[in-house]
């Protein structure tokens, strides 16, 4: 009778246990229970997500690179210049709606993973959440587009606010996507802030800082910029494929710079990010020479003068133009 | 710029990123390569009567020769067009000779 109690009592705990752990798969290497997720759980609600990765604490002593940072599409990486909300919507209607073993049927079908054809460059960290906060999302945008169609400005507004606050802050770059290599490098940590230096970090929540070996290579850039198809996931994706170009027609060429020495260092943007809209970057991109001249050509008795111009381009960026 | 397949199969443009998959060509500006373009454009003619007969004659002997460069981020001048680089030349041909 007693040991029935005991395994009773025990397996009350185990299920205890359970239901208080973080709800997300177990992975193979060793030190990802240090992940912020890992440490506190998958965010249920946007709110939760967006608090999980919140940056506004780095504002108080790097407030230039967050001010820089701001004028990048980064920081309303969902929204975009609301053509990239609207695609997260013609995906959901046009693909995954139209796919028939996608399992969605309607928006209220969508889970995390079927938007993480967008999200993994859009909102990494969307990974990091239940479903319920896909749901939260799918609800915002259609919220949002109803609302533009209604004219009702306090809506869109609220709405615009919302998917804002979901972005490519400073902890997706300086934690979350911090390293690439995590067996041989480590899962990134929560409390640490990665970049170029080691030590102490004066922060209450990210009290330390750590060296990410990727942080100044192209590769940080390309974990989003693109090789091609997304070909780990279910149902592959593809928008840009730039940093695919940048190994094949750049580096492969013996192209030397990264990413980072061209749109943030060269450039003197900094954190602002630019590409095809900054008048810098534009400068450098391309050399354009032209010339045109004029003469009588003749086609047999028939006189047909004309202009002749030529054109001659050398695309003096790290990949393709246009790309993205 | 970079032409996505659909759905990595077939000669189907694809269009969304939940479509396209792979590249069917590539018409940007490969990195470093120097690319050419040739324009001929010829002046414009007329048709004049000279002494009873219908003839073709030039009707100007300069064109303003205007060629810009636009990135086109969604490939069209309806969204979002970004103007790169201009350039301008007024192109004059001899009046005499025969």
């Amino acid at each position: 009778m007693m040991k029935a109690v005991m395994q009773g009592a025990l397996a009350a705990a185990v299920l205890a246990v359970l239901l208080v752990s973080p709800s997300f798969a177990e992975k193979a290497g060793i030190g990802w229970k240090e992940t912020i997720v890992a440490k506190s759980g998958k965010a249920k609600t946007i709110a939760e997500l967006v608090k999980m990765y919140d940056s506004s604490s780095c504002i108080e002593c790097h407030k230039d690179k967050h001010d820089e940072a701001a004028k990048s599409i980064h920081s309303r990486s969902i929204f975009g210049t609301g053509r990239t909300a609207m695609t997260f919507m013609s995906s959901i209607e046009n693909g995954l709606m139209e796919q028939p073993y996608s399992g969605v049927k309607s928006p209220k079908d969508v889970k995390v993973e079927h938007l993480m054809g967008c999200a993994k460059c859009h909102l990494p960290q969307l990974a990091d959440a239940e479903d319920s906060v896909a749901q939260e999302l799918v609800s915002t945008l259609y919220g949002w587009k109803e609302a533009r169609a209604k004219k009702d400005k306090a809506a869109v507004q609220k709405g615009e606010e919302t998917l804002k606050s979901l972005n490519i802050g400073c902890l997706v770059c300086h934690n979350r996507n911090a390293i690439t290599h995590k067996w041989q490098d480590g899962y990134p940590k929560a409390g640490v802030v990665y970049g170029s230096k080691e030590g102490d970090h004066p922060s209450e929540k990210f009290p330390k800082m750590a060296v990410s070996p990727i942080i100044g290579e192209a590769i940080q850039c390309g974990q989003c910029h693109g090789l091609g198809p997304h070909l780990d996931l279910d149902q592959p994706t593809q928008c840009c494929t730039s940093y695919g170009s940048y190994l094949w027609a750049y580096k492969s060429e013996m192209g030397q710079d990264s990413c980072q020495d061209c749109h943030m260092k060269k450039s003197k943007l900094g954190h602002n990010i630019q590409s095809y809209r900054d008048p810098a970057m534009i400068k450098a991109a391309v050399d354009f020479k032209v010339d045109a001249f004029g003469y009588h050509w003749r086609d047999n008795t028939e006189i047909m003068p004309k202009a002749v111009v030529k054109v001659e381009m050398v695309n003096r960026s790290g990949h393709s133009i246009p790309d993205g | 710029m970079p032409v996505p397949q659909q759905l990595a199969r077939g000669d189907r443009m694809g269009r969304g990123p939940y479509e396209k998959s792979g590249i069917i060509e590539d018409t940007g500006l490969p990195p470093g390569k120097p690319v050419h373009e040739r324009f001929d454009i010829f002046y414009p003619m007329g048709d004049v009567v000279e002494k009873g007969k219908t003839v073709s004659k030039l009707l100007t002997h300069e064109l303003d020769i205007e060629v810009k460069l636009w990135y086109l981020p969604f490939g069209s001048m309806n969204a979002d067009p970004f103007l790169w680089r201009e350039f301008n030349k007024k192109v004059s041909i001899s009046k005499g000779g025969k």
